[in-house]
């Protein structure tokens, strides 16, 4: 396996090129965090975005950073912190910006943050074929043509290489505290309704955490609250998020994503090894091994109108039947018309 | 050659007499949105389902009739303009809201769901869904997915791409396809994230489901003004840089501030330069040491006075003015035109300098209504159109607005779209090979070029690497001039 270091979007542009020549395929790479996501294929050559690391610009008062794609997630939290702000994917520091949203990372705060993808306001890609190729705006608000920057958010390195990105931050919170309640999912879901504006409420086995952010006075009012539910809950000021993580226990970690009333069901074929994001609507379940709990939680995923892709280990995407099929061959030939980036890695044979 | 009249008969077949129409007065009501562009129409249809939609979709093509989709019609950007022999969809007749969903925090609804409507009926669930375009009393859901609407409010839920979770949507070639999922994650491409603000161009929405928002537990809404506009946004400024996103930030300069107050009477200061309208939201706890933020952003950039509203009724003639100023205006002089642009949040001081010596310079009236948080402008060039020479000094004066915004690092659409009126700027801020990648994503969806013609894109851009590379799937090379 060829690994290839660009430094530049200019090297960028003529590796791919070059790939385009030489019938080579090419696996886009970041901090690996995410590699497992995604199904297996084949390649010739890793294109690491690593050395793409710069911060292009930050401006506080913007709220609002450009970075090159391969800048780790851990090291451009530790530049916004200093003007007070945060990206909030939630990614590995290991990570890279770039992997991070092509591989749509879920954030355990999604309730309060949102999408990955919302956060991205402009991207610079370079094409399979090898253009250099802009989408969006550096402003938080832009409605001029289609959000091309929106749609390689989770396409896997499949359309084009992400090289660098606009993206809207928020104010890091002034006060961050979990809640830890032991009880059953039930437990859970009266703690939403009684704390609705929670950054987070995370079941697993057996107990709840949630996940306050923001002013000392709400975070206060909000503990309250969840007293009401929860008289017995312990409250624990800043630390890691979520604390119990009894998925990443297992070899094989699964992101089953379901409508949230559709969370409760799945927890009867997801064993004893897994957290959900209530709400939300993702469950991360932690298995030995792929085989038949994974079928399960697959089949039980659909029944409810999602789907279950591992995120860690082997057992790639899953499958699923794509909509609007020629539109998905049309952007991929239109992108990648001689399929150089990682084919067979996205959904549906892509 | 489009066949209209056979075209006419076989939508009468599948959606009933009364939904299709055809005679003068229609044509002529449907040939234009709330732009100042003018077009034109060969058939007007009503859809009251699904199948309806399928129906015109279909049969559109077989007789080689342009499909333009259309909400209520209240696009600024011409968007819901059509062009040539089109056949226009109304979907305005598709109004049901088909459940709420308050476990899920989701809506489905059909097109043609007043925003209004969907908000008022999320209420009571103790929901609400955000973004809040200044048209919400008239705007359909439909439309709002359309352009990607704004609103004062998406300061702090972002815009209506954030709020869209699935589509139900009619392609081009008369198929139905649910992109995006309830659940949070979907596969293959978030084709639902470009179908949201593609202005008729790839589908047409026939439900969507849209996100929910807990409807916050307390509001304060604050009247600040100010003797000069730099203070106003430097305030705004100021509010962001302390780390606080409101709930909206609204500034309006003296000439919207006079037309707005002889309008609402919401008790703005008429003598101020500018005056700035803000929403603290959220929890209880929440919004007091947000009120202490911005007042204290005030006070440093010489606020005049600041008024806290004291009740909802105060809270409600606040925002009365503000959300009716675009019809209060008309006051200042016969005619407007009302223009849409970004800049950067730290220059909007700097682009509304600039603004006024745009309007200086081509002997125009030119006031101001801004999104400040989100550097989102609205400058409104006033006239009177039967003063010779006016029309063309106003639409140079609107170029030199959309140069303003690039030059300035910004966007030339922050929420009206491109549609017909802006899409000779896109070079602007495109390049050649971006526009090709625009052009892929649009061929990718209607490769025979059959919607919404002439929308979005310069005449001539074209998507030349599908047609070479995809024989087996695509049609004709596709081309929107």
């Amino acid at each position: 396996m060829e690994l290839i270091h660009p430094h530049t979007r200019g090297d960028v542009v003529e590796v791919v090129r070059e790939a385009n020549d030489a019938a080579r395929r090419l696996l886009v790479v970041g901090g690996r965090q995410h590699m497992d996501k995604g199904n297996p294929c084949e390649a010739d050559a890793e294109l690491w975005t690593t050395q793409l690391d710069r911060l292009v610009a930050f401006e506080p008062a913007e709220m609002l950073a450009v970075v090159e794609a391969g800048m780790r997630v851990g090291e451009l939290n530790r530049l916004l912190a200093e003007g007070g702000q945060e990206w909030p994917s939630d990614a590995s520091d290991e990570a890279t910006v770039g992997g991070a949203i092509a591989a749509d990372a879920q954030s355990p705060r999604r309730l309060r943050t949102g999408r990955i993808a919302d956060t991205v306001l402009e991207a610079e890609i370079v094409t399979g074929d090898g253009r250099l190729v802009r989408s969006g705006a550096r402003t938080v608000k832009n409605a001029t043509g289609y959000a091309l920057h929106r749609l390689v958010a989770g396409s896997l390195g499949t359309l084009g290489v992400i090289v660098q990105v606009a993206l809207k931050l928020r104010p890091l919170p002034g006060v961050r505290r979990t809640l830890h309640a032991p009880g059953p999912f039930a437990t859970g879901e009266e703690l939403l309704e009684r704390v609705p504006f929670a950054a987070a409420v995370v079941a697993t086995p057996g107990e709840i955490e949630v996940r306050l952010e923001g002013w000392r006075e709400e975070v206060e009012e909000q503990t309250d609250a969840a007293r009401t539910v929860a008289p017995g809950l312990e409250a624990v000021d800043g630390g890691s998020f979520p604390t119990h993580r009894p998925w990443e226990d297992g070899a094989v970690v699964v992101e089953a994503a379901v409508p949230p009333s559709g969370l409760d069901a799945l927890t009867e074929v997801a064993g004893d090894r897994w957290g959900a994001l209530l709400g939300v609507g993702l469950m991360w379940i932690g298995l030995d091994e792929p085989g038949e709990p994974l079928s399960q939680i697959r089949a039980r995923a659909a029944e409810a109108g999602g789907i279950a892709p591992v995120i860690h280990g082997p057992g790639g995407l899953g499958e699923a039947a794509l909509p609007a099929p020629h539109t998905h061959a049309r952007l991929k030939a239109a992108f990648d018309p001689n399929g150089v980036l990682a084919p067979g890695r996205f959904w549906g044979d892509i | 050659m489009a066949d209209v009249e056979a075209a006419r008969r076989a939508l009468e077949d599948a959606l009933g007499p009364s939904e299709v129409l055809s005679d003068p007065l229609a044509l002529a009501l449907y040939a234009r949105d709330a732009s100042m562009v003018e077009g034109g129409c060969a058939l007007v249809a009503f859809p009251r389902e699904l199948e309806h939609i399928v129906a015109c979709v279909r049969i559109a093509g077989e007789h080689g009739l342009p499909i333009v989709p259309r909400g209520a019609g209240t696009g600024l950007a011409g968007g819901a303009t059509p062009v040539g022999d089109a056949l226009v969809v109304v979907t305005t007749k598709m109004d049901r809201i088909l459940e709420i969903r308050s476990r899920d925090r989701l809506a489905w609804v059909q097109p043609g769901v007043v925003n209004l409507d969907l908000v008022e009926a999320a209420a009571p669930h103790g929901l609400t869904f955000a973004p809040d375009p200044s048209s919400q009393q008239s705007s359909t859901i439909g439309g709002n997915v359309a352009t990607n609407a704004g609103g004062p409010h998406c300061l702090a839920h972002g815009v209506t791409s954030n709020h869209v979770l699935a589509l139900d949507v009619v392609l081009p070639d008369g198929s139905v396809e649910r992109l995006g999922s309830e659940a949070p994650a979907a596969a293959g491409y978030d084709l639902r994230a470009v179908v949201v603000g593609s202005e008729g161009t790839l589908g047409i929405v026939a439900a969507a489901c849209v996100r929910l928002v807990p409807l916050p537990a307390a509001v304060r809404t604050l009247l600040l003004d100010f003797d000069t506009v730099e203070d106003c946004a430097a305030t705004v400024s100021g509010v962001i840089a302390s780390g606080v996103v409101p709930g909206a930030m609204e500034m309006m300069d003296r000439g919207i501030v006079v037309a707005a107050e002889a309008f609402a009477h919401a008790g703005y200061a008429t003598d101020a330069a500018a005056v700035l309208l803000v929403e603290v939201e959220g929890a209880a706890g929440a919004v007091e040491p947000e009120v202490a933020v911005v007042e204290a952003a005030a006070r440093a950039n010489a606020a005049r006075s600041i008024r806290v509203a004291a009740d909802e009724d105060e809270r409600a003639r606040l925002w009365k003015g503000r959300k009716n100023a675009f019809g209060a205006i008309g006051i200042i002089a016969p005619h407007y035109s009302l223009h849409d642009i970004v800049v950067p949040r730290t220059r909007l001081v700097e682009a509304v300098t600039r603004l006024y010596a745009i309007g200086r310079r081509h002997g125009l009236v030119l006031t101001c209504i801004l999104h400040a948080g989100d550097g989102n402008l609205h400058p409104h060039l006033h006239f009177d159109a039967r003063e010779p020479g006016t029309r063309e000094r106003a639409a140079a004066a609107g170029e030199d607005i959309v140069r303003l915004a690039v030059v300035l690092g910004g966007s030339i659409s922050g929420e009206h779209g491109v549609g017909l009126e802006k899409r000779a700027f896109m070079p602007l801020v495109l390049s050649a090979d971006d526009l090709t990648a625009q052009a892929c994503v649009r061929a990718a969806f209607d490769p025979d070029g059959r919607m919404n013609p002439e929308k979005v894109l310069p005449a001539g851009t074209r998507c030349e690497e599908l047609s070479r590379a995809a024989p087996t799937v695509g049609g004709p090379e596709a081309g929107w001039s």
